[in-house]
């Protein structure tokens, strides 16, 4: 049997990574985003960009988050987690 | 959603008051998840005194500072004003040291600290190790901010100082071990079973006052200060007479008391008014009490 996850994120899970796709190139515009599901409500990002470059790891998180915060507030929140969050400038 | 402009100034004054400050479930004493007690864990390792706030008693706030700070995610940890990070984030500069230095603790004991372990004490220590311990553990020594003292069995870890005694080598941290000097450790004997003593001649100082030592001190002529610690609220039901309630207005005027000035702190069942001892105590007060059991004891006491 195949290592499958039932879970692993559904038509709902897609939809909601778009939302955070769309939200993170609005606040970063030349962004490469990936925004993976893992289980409901949980995410991996990764995300290269020049505005990352020279900030330090908390700030570089804290421009993503601060894209998405709008989705993760709140007891309804459609982003529980992040569970991985990648941020890289482009060779 | 934006926060509520009241909550951002909240926020932005909590950060502002509090020189180090971290955002957590629970507090201190009882953090409710694991990120939080690890985030504590390491503060307690580095400094005496910090402030918490528990986002579990206040849903605003929680939301709230998650926009402030663009991090999803309790606990945060705030030095100065300044976003620092969260859990994996203060792990991390905790190993590397950048948080020593953030948060201004030198370790850079000049000497191998002196540690006096008594032949007693050796030979319970020897026994503990060769009955309990894997091949390869030795005994830790680790003293916390507020000079608490946990002993514990582990394999000798990288930038650890070992101290050889006759019989038993103990290994400490570096901050530990700048904590260390003039240790000594023995077993005592109590009602509740046999354990190591540490005395610790750095520690700062808070002794016990029972209710009935405190009605003499207060029948007495000899002037000092009770201070209770509880909230308005609290006051409002019962409070000691001649006891005057510590509010940020009233601290700034205690400290500014000569050292040796005699300082009696209670609150409900005294937790709370053995943090604000110690707080005293390692400001250099030198006659620093607190009361055994808080108001409930003394109401006890006198209505029996």
């Amino acid at each position: 049997m195949a290592l499958q996850i039932i879970n692993a994120g559904g038509s709902d899970s897609q939809e909601i990574a778009e939302r955070m796709h769309k939200a993170i190139a609005g606040a970063i515009p030349d962004a490469q985003i990936e925004v993976r599901p893992t289980s409901t409500g949980h995410f991996e990002i990764r995300v290269s960009s020049n505005a990352f470059s020279g900030k330090t790891r908390v700030a570089q998180h804290q421009l993503v988050y601060a894209a998405i915060t709008d989705l993760m507030t709140g007891n309804d929140a459609p982003v529980h987690a992040v569970d991985r969050l990648d941020c890289l400038v482009p060779e | 959603m934006a926060p509520q402009e009241t909550d951002r100034e909240h926020i932005q004054e909590l950060v502002t008051r509090n020189p180090v400050l971290l955002f957590m479930k629970g507090n201190r004493d009882a953090p409710q998840c694991g990120f939080s007690a690890t985030v504590i864990r390491i503060l307690d390792t580095l400094i005496p005194d910090y402030a918490t706030e528990d986002v579990l008693q206040d849903a605003s706030l929680r939301d709230a500072i998650k926009t402030f700070s663009s991090w999803p995610t309790i606990p945060q940890l705030y030095v100065n004003g300044e976003f620092i990070g969260g859990c994996d984030i203060v792990q991390e500069l905790f190993a590397n040291g950048e948080l020593h230095k953030t948060l201004g603790v030198e370790a850079t004991p000049d000497a191998a600290p002196e540690i006096n372990v008594t032949e007693a004490a050796t030979q319970a220590l020897k026994k503990i190790l060769e009955e309990q311990a894997p091949d390869g553990h030795t005994v830790h020594l680790q003293i916390d901010a507020r000079y608490g003292h946990h002993l514990h069995l582990a394999p000798p870890a990288a930038g650890e100082i070992e101290i050889a005694g006759p019989g038993i080598s103990l290994f400490l941290d570096a901050l530990s071990a700048s904590r260390a000097d003039g240790i000594r450790i023995d077993v005592v004997q109590t009602p509740e079973g046999t354990g190591f003593h540490i005395e610790n001649p750095k520690a700062p100082r808070v002794s016990p006052v029972t209710s009935d030592e405190l009605k003499t001190w207060l029948d007495g002529d000899a002037a000092f200060e009770l201070l209770d610690v509880r909230t308005p609220e609290e006051r409002a039901v019962s409070h000691i007479e001649g006891s005057i309630l510590l509010t940020s207005e009233e601290a700034p005027r205690v400290e500014a008391l000569p050292l040796d000035t005699r300082l009696v702190f209670y609150c409900k069942m005294g937790g709370r008014s053995q943090s604000a001892a110690e707080h005293f105590a390692q400001m250099g007060f030198t006659d620093v009490h607190n009361l055994v059991g808080g108001i409930d004891a003394w109401l006890e006491t006198s209505g029996s």
